[in-house]
């Protein structure tokens, strides 16, 4: 997955917070000038993939999603047309393949389904993070069942059943994505 | 459907699973070594069209491209069709059916398909950050989404449904050791585990325990596959594909509905069985897709074995062993001989072919096999694959 598309990093990082990623790895640029007699250095690349989505309104047509997140609301696409709800949000919809979808927010509540728990194993950039656990979560009101990281009491302490809320996650280079927190 | 040839598994091989000192390329050149071992009267001129299952050689490998890498690794000059097949944990499957599917509409005569896997790296976070590609990766990715905290969920729901417990879960992955026990080239073949010693295993993922988890897994496998006018070149007992049938209904996990019901591999199953006129009591011997202890369990429900719930019953009773309704992984199981996602498929059908003609050792030999199965899932179960063997001259 590694590639060498146009550079998300444009905008200025925010403050990070203490929950936010690291990036995926730190390694030491190969421009830099060398003994052409010495073994060369590890080659690194630019621009690494990581699980994250690219998010700017360059780089994808659902930039929307992530601005709305920034501001603390989950939405989604909604089909005018057939009046499927979507996701993840959509550019074209599955079930009657209009493309002028609409918007909505969903609910921050929702309701554990079934969850585990990461004890071992973890990618890149998660393994210290471990343990944590990760569920799919019945949002309420809606008919949407998504799956996310659980933060908040430890996994031995959750219940299928449990409240939960939704939580923007600011990233370290200022991207946002989501998670889910317990409710107390 | 009369222009559709009849097509057979003729030969099969399959390198040691395992931790393994060595790289994709030498595993492909390997398995070819060992293919022609197997089938003296295979040539490589006889070999029209090679597919090759591989997950993941991009990331595991970085190596694009492979089918002609695996060509020029296994002495084979394809002339009529030669690719590779992606379907992650099926990829080996996918390669199979994509020969036969050729063979039967006359666009190849005699084809390999091979699956190779290299997995294991020196840094498992990479391997298991690759792992975590083949979900949703935008949107399930970021979580921390692979396999075994999905797998795991199901777990979860069939015990809060049903009353599954450990003690059944186990039961899955204390049978497919010890049949790896039989299996030398099966990554687990010189380790036992009984409950007692599965229980001692640390938590993965919690209900799954180490040792209901299949293991990160190098190795490769290969099978020839002849039109009827050339299996008997080959040998005397062709294993004759009877049917196949595959199913996809979703991929973000949002849209998995009941995580207990896999209802993809009830349609893959009525569609392979329908193409055979079968029905499932038929099967004498079946390799299904234990990725996870529970994933049997699912299965043997789905392909309607047993009612739904009864999936862990079925296997503490032994009717999934040797003496059973069906003998269910007796080559090891993904948990017993551990699971190279572009081999596993492959090699699952070389068990199948030597079952139906008497080539294992028979403390795994189902009892006078007519009919086989292979099952793989892949991802999240949102995939499912299915072929049918017959044994013998078929009519
Ligand atoms: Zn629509």
């Amino acid at each position: 997955m590694s590639a060498t598309t146009k550079a998300r990093r444009d905008t200025p990082p925010e403050e990070a917070t203490a929950k936010a990623p690291p990036p995926v790895t730190e390694r030491s640029s190969v421009a830099e000038k060398r003994d052409p007699g010495k073994a060369p250095p590890a080659a690194t690349t630019p621009f690494l993939l990581d699980f994250f989505p690219l998010e700017g309104p360059d780089q994808t047509r659902l930039a929307r999603f992530f601005e709305r997140l920034k501001e603390g609301l989950l939405c989604t696409t909604r089909c005018p047309r057939c009046g499927a709800l979507h996701w993840p949000p959509r550019v074209a919809c599955p079930a009657c393949h209009a493309e002028d979808l609409e918007w909505i927010d969903l609910p921050s509540t929702g309701r554990i389904y079934a969850f585990s728990a990461v004890l071992a194993g973890a990618p890149l950039g998660m393994e210290s993070d471990v343990p944590f656990a990760v569920g799919l979560v019945d949002l309420d009101g809606v008919p949407l069942r998504i799956f996310g990281r659980i933060d908040g009491r430890p996994w031995k302490e959750l219940d299928i059943g449990s409240a939960v809320r939704v939580e923007p996650l600011p990233l370290a280079d200022g991207r946002v994505f989501y998670r889910f927190r317990t409710v107390d | 459907m009369s222009a559709v040839r009849r097509v057979a598994i003729v030969a099969g091989a399959t390198t040691p699973f395992g931790v393994r000192p060595t790289t994709w390329s030498e595993m492909a050149q390997e398995i070819g070594a060992a293919l022609f071992r197997a089938e003296p009267e295979l040539r490589s001129e006889d070999v029209d069209s090679l597919f090759v299952g591989a997950a993941e050689p991009e990331r595991f490998a970085f190596q694009s491209h492979v089918a002609p890498l695996a060509a020029e690794q296994m002495g084979l000059t394809p002339h009529r069709i030669l690719q590779r097949t992606e379907l992650a944990c099926a990829s080996g499957q996918s390669a199979i059916r994509s020969a036969y599917a050729a063979i039967a509409a006359g666009l190849s005569d005699v084809a390999v398909a091979v699956g190779i896997e290299k997995m294991n790296l020196p840094s498992m976070a990479e391997a298991n950050t690759s792992m975590g590609c083949v979900m949703d990766r935008a949107w399930d990715g970021p979580h921390g989404a692979t396999a075994p905290p999905f797998f795991a969920m199901v777990a979860q729901r069939h015990m809060r449904e049903y009353g599954t417990t450990e003690e059944q879960l186990a039961a899955v992955s204390v049978k497919n050791h010890r049949f790896a026990n039989t299996n030398p080239h099966a990554q687990f073949y010189s380790k036992t585990f009984d409950r007692a010693k599965l229980a001692r295993l640390p938590v993965v993922a919690p209900p799954l325990r180490l040792g209901d988890c299949s293991s990160m897994t190098d190795g490769a496998a290969a099978v020839v596959l002849a039109a009827e006018d050339r299996a008997y070149r080959y040998t005397d007992s062709p294993a004759w594909i009877r049917g196949t049938g595959q199913y996809s209904d979703f991929h973000n996990l949002a849209h998995a509905g009941p995580l207990t019901d896999w209802k993809g591999l009830t349609h893959a199953a009525r569609e392979a069985l329908g193409r055979a006129g079968l029905t499932i009591q038929d099967i004498d011997v079946a390799e299904i897709h234990d990725c996870f202890s529970i994933s049997e369990i699912v299965e043997y429900e789905a392909f309607g074995w047993c009612p739904r719930g009864e999936g862990g019953k079925f296997v503490l009773d032994g009717r999934s062993d040797v003496g059973g309704d069906v003998v269910v992984n007796p080559r090891g199981g993904l948990l017993g001989c551990g699971h190279p996602l572009g081999a596993t498929g492959i090699a699952q059908s070389v068990e199948i072919f030597q079952q139906l003609s008497h080539q294992v050792p028979p403390s795994r030999q189902a009892p006078d096999p007519r009919y086989g199965l292979v099952h793989n899932l892949s991802g999240s179960a949102n995939v499912h694959s299915i072929m049918i063997y017959e044994g013998g001259r078929a009519s």
